[in-house]
């Protein structure tokens, strides 16, 4: 059911700047993985890259021991690697139901329909099934994504930033749900996320990257006190000091 | 104004009607469902025509091989079209299709050899004989003028036309009510959020096309008995923006708004031509031809002004913006 990602050597260089230089990793089956690092480190890149979206010039992306860094991103969502958008890709103009069930195909539509009623009542969206998807507010569409991305049955998801514009009161109903998503549902969780908090508070290991590599990787306790990632964060400020 | 109360000409209106609903239903599943921009729907239904008749003068094929065939044709036309293309972004690949229209109608111009040249199918056989096409056609159009027991030939044609027309938008209408629908609306609202939920946007780009593509072909054989003669004249784009304009009348993203759209336009289209009463009599025929475009552009402001959502639409779900 969970599934592992391995990462091994990526590059993506965009004109002259790589955007990631090589970066190397592993997401343990089962796991809540943070991936921090500050702006332009490179974290969307590499989400971009393994979930098929861009195209790695170097390196191998393996789901499960099975290499799919050449795969198209429809090939990858199908094999369990699914990923949700840091702004929402809500489908404005198609219904709440629609949008949870654009992952369905046509054999498995009466179960879908079951599943798809089940999770927007868990997210509290069930009374909008019908309305247009255009009208939820941000909130609401981030909680939209999440369902959908689960309905297409990921066995790793891909969070990019789940917090931002998401309000306080929701954020801890947002963490409920992920930290279900790996205990009931063994699903594996690689996030990227600004908020610290949160990534130090739900996740099983945190990789740090600055520069287009992974500078650190253990568990956030290990994290937080690495010399290099006080670097990566603090650079200016302690140089000033 | 006798010609108003002719059953005849209100059967040929409609003829026109259900031709241009088969052509525009290409349109409204390519666009108004998947969101694709294809502002050649013409060339299609030019493939099909011109398929049909080179099949049945040059080759002697019945009209019943040949028929189905210049469908076939025109349906890979659209793949073929789409292959290079689909991946491009929708308003390149709105360049890509008009300019491939035209260029079908260029080739069909100046390759007398294959399609007769700007004579027109009369050219298709050998020199100094006019070829015709639609023999086969005709008998079997005088078998259901008989066994429906009609005065006139438009009238079995107005049955037959509608017949296949609403076969056509019944298939389409319960295939998008399907997961399939559904992906292709992600499509068009989204098409990398499809794609991250595991729906092959090129695939269904490229199945819309040739679905859209194989809709024209089938136009084009009405198109091509209801005249039994045409030219490469015939297929000017102008035909495809009259397929938008359908469209855009009963609303997109609405299968049946089609035929509404249709009917309405060609109700306008026809209708507008007894615009010869005073002071519109002070012009001459042709310049009224012209005041009939403009007066059927001037509805098409007035409903993106008023109703933008067309006859038949969802005003929250499909506008034109």
């Amino acid at each position: 059911m969970s599934a592992r990602l391995e990462v091994a050597g990526l590059v993506r260089a965009f004109g002259g700047v790589r955007a990631v230089d090589g970066a190397t990793f592993d997401v343990q089956p089962g796991s809540i993985t943070g991936l921090i690092g500050p702006n332009g480190a490179g974290k969307s890149t590499v989400f971009n890259c393994v979930s098929g979206f861009l195209r790695a010039q170097a390196g191998d992306v393996l789901l499960d021991g099975r290499r799919i860094e050449k795969l198209p991103p429809h090939r990858i969502a199908r094999a369990g690697l699914v990923r949700t958008f840091q702004t929402p890709r809500t489908l404005s103009r198609m219904t709440v139901l629609d949008n949870v069930l654009v992952p369905t195909t046509r054999a498995r539509e009466r179960e879908a329909r079951v599943r798809a009623d089940e999770l927007l009542a868990l997210v509290g969206l069930d009374a909008y099934g019908a309305e247009l998807a255009g009208t939820l507010s941000g909130g609401q569409r981030k909680l939209l994504d999440l369902i959908r991305a689960l309905m297409a049955e990921p066995r790793i998801l891909l969070l990019d930033e789940p917090m931002a514009g998401v309000s306080p009161g929701l954020r801890v109903e947002l963490l409920r749900h992920i930290l279900q998503l790996r205990d009931r549902d063994g699903i594996t969780l690689l996030i990227v996320e600004h908020d610290l908090d949160f990534v130090m508070a739900a996740s099983d290991r945190v990789i740090v990257m600055n520069n287009g590599r992974v500078i650190a990787d253990g568990t956030p306790a290990d994290v937080r006190s690495d010399e290099r990632v006080l670097d990566a964060y603090l650079g200016a400020r302690r140089a000033a000091a | 104004m006798s010609a108003l109360a002719s059953g005849d000409f209100w059967a040929f209106v409609g003829v026109v009607a259900g031709i241009y609903t088969l052509l525009a239903l290409g349109v409204q599943l390519q666009f108004g469902l998947t969101g694709l921009l294809n502002f050649g729907q013409v060339a299609f239904m030019a493939i099909g025509a011109y398929t049909m008749a080179i099949l049945v003068v040059k080759e002697h094929l019945s009209t019943w091989l040949a028929a189905p065939l210049g469908v076939v044709v025109a349906g890979a036309a659209g793949l073929l079209l789409g292959l290079p293309s689909a991946r491009l972004r929708a308003d390149y690949f709105a360049i890509v299709t008009i300019a491939f229209s035209e260029i079908v109608r260029y080739v069909a111009t100046n390759q007398d050899s294959l399609t007769g040249g700007s004579q027109g199918t009369i050219a298709l056989g050998k020199v100094g004989v006019a070829a015709q096409y639609n023999g086969q056609w005709e008998r079997f159009q005088a078998r259901v003028q008989a066994w429906l027991h009609v005065g006139s030939k438009d009238v079995a044609m107005l049955v037959i036309v509608w017949s296949v027309a609403i076969v056509a938008l019944t298939l389409v209408w319960l295939a998008v009510r399907t997961s399939w629908g559904r992906a292709l609306r992600s499509i068009r609202e989204d098409e990398d959020a499809a794609a991250s939920l595991g729906k092959n946007v090129l695939a269904h780009k490229l199945q819309v096309l040739v679905i859209g593509s194989a809709l024209a072909g089938l136009a084009g054989l009405f198109y091509a008995w209801q005249f039994s003669f045409f030219s490469p004249d015939d297929f000017q784009p102008l035909l495809t923006f009259f397929a938008w304009m359908i469209v855009i009348l009963g609303g997109l993203g609405r299968v049946w708004a089609v035929p509404v759209g249709a009917a309405v336009f060609g109700f306008l289209f026809a209708g507008t031509r007894f615009l010869d009463f005073s002071p519109l009599s002070e012009l001459d025929s042709a310049q009224r031809a012209y005041l009939r475009l403009i007066v059927i552009g001037l509805v098409i402001i007035g409903l993106v002004v008023f109703r933008p959502q067309g006859l038949l639409g969802r005003r929250d779900e499909m506008v034109l913006e």
